[in-house]
């Protein structure tokens, strides 16, 4: 059985094939910037937050 | 034009191979959602829920999910580098080993041996032949690729790649464990760290089995069936390293309010929510492919297939990462609402993803055309229609089941006992069978037209030779 290979380039396009969305460039960026922020936010050694604090004042409440 | 002879035999071995795992696991799987609302339905000691939940996630992650993805990366890889594996006979021997290997894993299943890791329950004996069967495979892709004839790696290899490297790293080590006997074994790991270690695996084993390799079949099989050229090769390699780089810190979002040191949790979450940027970069990258021709959706039967499965891709991976969320994991761990989000994925992407491949890889291997379009479009809107009703199911018994859990009387006790809870779900359960026997018929539809389109192949290669 015969099969005509894979032409590599055909897989790619050439107009957009260097494109990134900007949408997507905001997303990418935007979810880094929120990481270190939650980061900062929930590690107990930087902001003082701890789960059984956040649980104690639930209950206080 | 080609003088090379690709090794079809071995591709069509692991995909009938993973259809029949397939059938196997989805009819426990049917068993199992009866069993939850109707106990008599339980069979002991070996036909119980306990032992055959285990067999139903093992035999369809291994079985029909690596078997497939054993059999349509060594589709692709040969095409990709433009020559045959560097060791056929390896990769037969590979295909023998699989299915003895799950045959037995399913076996030692039902007779109640387990590690009971969730997704590594496979004792250690079962676990050293999967290493070897994974080391077989690594040894081939590697091979193949290092003696490419074709220069430029495309995206799909390298997806096939992280998955080799990814999961003989997770499987490897969270299966370390010391062995009391042939049938029994301790986890190295203690405690929290046995937790942390089981889940880096457990939400990795997601990454690796349920999500580079599909990947790898979409960016691949996309193109070849439409004819419509990736949208941008830029995102898919962005998106491909962002999404190796993350997933492997995300597995503490399974111990939200454990006893897990809380930094490891949050850096868990950061890592979670950052993952939906690389899945989406895949989602949007299909999107814009197909969008620069429409009319593909009606043309050529396939294109619906992936649409649809990187669409459930992309729902999947947003709505994963918001259950990472503190907030939202508080009311929906621990109940219903994660089978349902596991069932997307799996039902959604990955079924979807590797059906519409072995629908294109099938005739191409008979070297004829699929036996029905129509019978495929029916197939279709039955999974299509059984996923969605499965997932919506369990996601409202899931929030009622999480609210009703968080209920206190003004005194702080309970509102609801467990079983007000349970009974609760029983209607939601019943609702889940039927959604399951939706999504057997459509995947029926799909064996008998690949079992037709094999014998018309057949009979044209009989009536020529």
């Amino acid at each position: 059985m015969e099969e005509d290979l894979d032409n590599i380039e055909a897989f790619e396009a050439k107009d957009t094939g260097r494109k990134l969305p900007v949408g997507w460039l905001i997303l990418f960026w935007g979810l880094i910037i929120w990481g270190v922020y939650y980061l900062v936010s929930y590690t107990p050694s930087i902001s003082g937050w701890s789960q059984s604090k956040a649980y104690e004042d639930s209950v206080r409440k | 034009m080609s003088d090379y002879q690709y090794d079809n035999q071995t591709v069509k071995g692991f995909i009938v191979s993973s259809i029949f795992w397939g059938v196997v696991g989805i009819l426990v799987g049917l068993l199992i959602s009866v069993q939850m609302w109707k106990p008599e339905m339980n069979f002991p000691p070996l036909f119980t829920f306990g032992r055959l939940r285990t067999v139903h996630t093992n035999i369809l992650a291994f079985g029909l999910g690596v078997g497939a993805i054993f059999g349509l990366s060594y589709y692709i890889l040969m095409r990709l580098v433009k020559r045959p594996l560097l060791f056929p006979k390896l990769a037969r021997v590979q295909l023998y080993l699989f299915n003895v290997g799950i045959l037995l894993g399913g076996v030692t299943l039902l007779l109640g041996m387990t590690q009971s890791l969730e997704y590594a329950e496979f004792e250690w004996p079962i676990d050293i032949a999967i290493v070897i069967l994974w080391v077989m495979f690594a040894v081939n892709v590697f091979g193949t690729i290092i003696k490419r004839r074709e220069e430029q790696m495309y995206i799909s290899l390298w997806y096939i790649i992280a998955t080799v490297i990814a999961v003989a790293v997770l499987y490897i080590v969270n299966n370390l464990s010391i062995p009391a006997s042939l049938t029994k074994s301790y986890h190295l790991f203690a405690g929290v760290n046995s937790a942390n270690v089981e889940w880096w695996y457990g939400h990795n084993a997601v990454g690796f089995v349920f999500t580079t390799p599909i990947l790898a079949m979409f960016y691949y099989f996309l193109p070849k069936s439409t004819g419509i050229p990736i949208f941008s090769h830029r995102l898919s390699i962005i998106a491909f390293w962002s999404l190796v780089f993350a997933y492997l810190w995300t597995g503490a979002h399974h111990l939200i309010y454990t006893p897990l040191p809380d930094w490891i949790q949050t850096l868990g979450i950061v890592f979670t929510l950052f993952l939906i940027a690389p899945s989406w970069g895949s989602v949007i990258n299909g999107y814009y492919t197909v969008g620069s021709d429409w009319s593909k959706m009606q043309t050529n039967y396939l294109t619906k297939f992936f649409l649809m499965g990187i669409t459930f891709y992309g729902l999947q991976t947003v709505q994963g990462p918001t259950q990472g969320l503190r907030v939202v994991s508080q009311l929906i761990h621990y109940t219903d609402w994660v089978p349902g989000h596991v069932h997307m994925g799996t039902m959604g992407w990955v079924t979807m993803t590797t059906a519409a491949s072995i629908y294109y890889v099938i005739p191409k291997i008979y070297n004829t055309e699929i036996y029905s379009e129509k019978v495929a479009n029916i197939h279709f809107w039955f999974v299509l229609i059984g996923q969605l009703l499965f997932s919506i199911t369990m996601w409202i018994t899931g929030i009622q089941q999480g609210a009703l859990w968080k209920a206190v009387n003004p005194d702080g006790s309970l509102k609801y006992t467990f079983l007000e809870t349970l009974t609760r779900n029983y209607p939601f359960w019943q609702m889940r069978t039927v959604a399951g026997l939706i999504f057997t018929v459509g995947m029926l539809f799909f064996i008998y037209n690949v079992y037709m389109t094999m014998r018309k192949g057949k009979a044209l290669a009989s009536t020529t030779a």
